[in-house]
């Protein structure tokens, strides 16, 4: 391809566009199809985009609801593991008025056989 | 002409419609091309002025996710040491003041301090350490001073927080009702003392315990994700950034029982709390065939006896001091297994209590007076604790070779600190031949239990060696490393030495140690729930020169007072050994003696009865005797 055809498009290109005949010219109707296609990705892409936020959203959300529920359950253990020793049975069960104590002699196991 | 005229007209006005859409075009290519212009300008010449460069880059933080350090749990899985965060609770009373200083405002200023008022109330209610008027002029005048940080409460935990939040003027948030919240990791001991000095704790640099041994494995490892804003002003996780996933720390699996810590701690503390003297008291429990340590107290009172009794040294780890009598066992074990006393029943001569370079022992004066003999049995000397026997028995048989007797001592491993899962473990001091504190006189005062300083976890796994036919076991303190409740590595029991001594010596020993408790020093300990035997131990502590003040006795200060050590250490039950058990008190500098075969006899009769009551081992069986009709369809 010699230089002159090459100067010859672009001025027929520079002509095109100034009559704003380009889309006609290089028959861009044929491309609407493709055209329209790479606009909905580009609105889905978007759309997803949005979507992906809320979701991440959500998710920080919910892993602070979980580190709520962990420090729970963290602080409720403390305080059941605090009133199971015998020491603070032993406490609470005077407190109540109870005569109940720890036993002096080992449970018995009743043997089926 | 009419038609001419009128191409004529179309001609011009399509010429018109061209040079519009020139023009227009022009302007979109001179745009365009200033466009391009622009973006190379950008891209390769034009810098960012930094005043204004924040505000071309997106809003991005870096977050920190802190790792949960990790649980330290008891053999049977109860926690005894979590991690959970606490709460602050501060006031901004300054908020919109301000602004409701403008004209026209005042009824705002006078709803916030009506609220403040209110909120007084139920912080009155909530807390009740102050009263509703107290909270309220608090809050009131720290308006007043512009008061912008005012604590109102520390440590609180979370639902205590949440209901916080919920009260008058807070929950309007802290743009305008000034709560601040800040929240700090804790650890939180459930059991409050018990076992506390082995738990230990990490704060900055105080650490000891098994929280600074296992410190890497309980921390976990930091992560970090980068977030970014969403439209909505809601902070997300920019997932085009690195980020590493926080790993949380992994759960330590003690040897501890919860139920034993208490039993011990409870006892110990019965039997100091009686005595103003004592000022420490430890007691080691382990498992005979394995070395894990059951429990492990130390309560003492600190300077004065008027000071709470509380975990405030390990004691059973770092105490080297000499041992007094409990060490008389060493030396018998020795003198059996060497094959120099074939029989507990043989005599050595009395002598009246003398061996050259000793002093007297008085004991044997008594038993030369009670009795009229002249000859002692070995049992005997060991069931009264005599010094002189012990002293006869090193001299008699080691006098030419006292190496034989420290080589026994080393393979015992009293004369090493051996790998402990807490550091610190304290070093014995022993003094063989060849070292400068040996004199003429070191051989018998070892073999009564005065020439050598270890710590009582040596004593106690000493014990426990005995107990163990010989196979003496390595004291450990963590079962396993854990995960969620997997198990990801477990520890084995190991041994320290295989055979401290043959299964016939430790059979032997067992049988003088049984002696001692049945009719010797710690008769006390007879009529336990289970049998007990094992040995008494009194022993001066040696003074620092402040204490001596001026005294050259190094076991006396000025006004003849002295501290004392009394230890009980055996194991139970005597024919099928389960537990080693060890107790020793520690006194202030007093007048009076403490004796092994007394408070601390005392306490492992408390523990081992109740030990026998919780335990399953020695449950008795109900047998079925009669059968139940079964029920006809």
């Amino acid at each position: 391809m010699s230089v002159k055809t090459i100067l010859h498009a672009i001025r027929n290109t520079f002509r095109a566009i100034r009559s704003g005949e380009l889309l006609l010219r290089i028959r861009a109707d044929k491309y609407y199809m493709h055209i329209m296609y790479l606009f909905l990705l580009m609105w889905m892409t978007i759309l997803l985009s949005l979507q992906v936020d809320k979701t991440l959203a959500r998710v920080g959300d919910n892993k602070a609801a979980l580190e709520r529920l962990r420090i729970h359950h963290a602080e409720k253990e403390a305080a059941l593991v605090k009133l199971h020793s015998a020491s603070a049975a032993e406490i609470r069960l005077r407190e109540l008025g109870s005569e109940a104590a720890l036993p002096n002699e080992p449970a018995s196991v009743i043997k089926s056989k | 002409m009419r038609e001419q005229s009128e191409i004529k007209d179309s001609i011009q006005n399509r010429d018109r419609i061209h040079v519009v859409m020139f023009f227009l075009s022009l302007m979109f290519m001179v745009l365009g091309g200033f466009i391009l212009a622009w973006i190379i300008k950008i891209q390769t010449t034009y810098t960012v002025d930094s005043s204004v460069i924040g505000l071309f880059r997106p809003v991005e933080q870096k977050h920190v996710d802190h790792p949960v350090r990790g649980r330290i749990l008891a053999t049977d899985g109860r926690p005894m040491a979590i991690s959970a965060p606490l709460y602050d609770l501060y006031m901004d009373c300054t908020v919109r003041k301000k602004d409701y200083q403008e004209e026209g405002k005042d009824s705002l200023e006078r709803a916030w301090r009506n609220k403040a008022r209110e909120l007084g109330r139920y912080l009155s209610a909530e807390f009740k350490d102050r009263s509703a008027d107290e909270y309220a002029n608090m809050i009131l005048s720290g308006r007043q001073k512009g008061s912008r940080y005012l604590r109102l409460q520390r440590n609180l935990d979370l639902s205590t927080i949440q209901r916080v939040r919920t009260f008058p003027l807070f929950k309007e948030g802290p743009y305008t009702g000034g709560i601040i919240v800040e929240e700090h990791e804790e650890r939180i001991y459930p059991y409050d003392s018990l076992a506390r000095r082995v738990i230990g704790y990490v704060k900055e640099q105080n650490r000891i315990g098994l929280e600074s041994s296992f410190d890497t494995e309980l921390h976990g490892t930091e992560g970090y994700e980068w977030r970014r804003v969403t439209d909505n002003k809601r902070w997300i996780r920019d997932l085009d950034s690195a980020a590493v996933k926080v790993k949380d720390g992994n759960d330590i699996r003690t040897t501890l029982n919860v139920d034993f810590q208490d039993i011990a701690d409870k006892a110990l503390r019965a039997q100091i709390n009686a005595n103003e003297d004592i000022r420490a008291g430890i007691c080691i429990i382990m498992e005979a065939k394995t070395g894990a340590i059951r429990a492990m107290v130390n309560l003492s009172r600190g300077a004065t006896p008027q000071t709470t009794l509380w975990e405030r040294e390990n004691l059973a780890l770092r105490e080297v001091g000499e041992q007094g009598s409990v060490m008389k066992t060493v030396t018998l074990l020795s003198v059996v297994e060497d094959g120099y006393v074939r029989s507990l029943e043989q005599t050595i001569p009395t002598n009246n209590g003398l061996v050259p370079k000793y002093n007297q022992d008085v004991h044997i004066l008594d038993y030369q007076r009670e009795t009229g003999r002249r000859a002692i049995s070995v049992m005997h000397g060991f069931e009264i604790s005599s010094n002189y026997v012990f002293a006869y028995l090193a001299e008699t048989y080691y006098g030419k070779q006292p190496q034989e007797l420290f080589d026994h001592i080393y393979s015992y491993r009293l004369g090493e600190a051996f790998d402990f899962d807490i550091t610190g473990l304290g070093k014995p001091v022993v003094n063989r031949p060849g070292t400068p504190g040996w004199s003429g006189t070191t051989l018998g005062t070892t073999a009564y239990g005065y020439g050598i300083s270890v710590t009582p976890l040596h004593i106690a796994t000493f014990y426990n060696g005995i107990a163990n036919k010989g196979r003496m076991m390595k004291p450990y303190l963590v079962e396993s490393i854990e995960k969620d409740g997997k198990v990801l590595k477990q520890f084995v029991p190991s041994a320290l030495n295989e055979s401290i001594c043959s299964a016939a010596t430790a059979d032997t020993v067992t049988r003088a140690l049984r002696a001692v408790v049945n009719s010797g020093t710690a008769t006390r300990l007879k009529g336990a729930k289970l049998p007990v035997c094992g040995k008494t131990g009194t022993a001066r502590v040696v003074l620092n020169p402040e204490e001596r003040g001026g005294s050259r006795d190094p076991y006396l200060d000025a006004y003849g007072r002295k501290k004392n050590q009394g230890t009980f250490v055996g194991f139970f039950p005597a024919d099928d050994p389960k537990y080693t058990i060890l107790v020793t008190v520690y006194s202030y500098l007093s007048s009076k003696s403490f004796y092994g075969g007394t408070m601390p006899a005392l306490a492992v009769r408390e523990i081992v009865d109740k030990i026998y009551a919780l335990d399953s081992d020695w449950r008795p069986e109900l047998h079925r005797v009669a059968s139940v009709p079964q029920m006809k369809d």
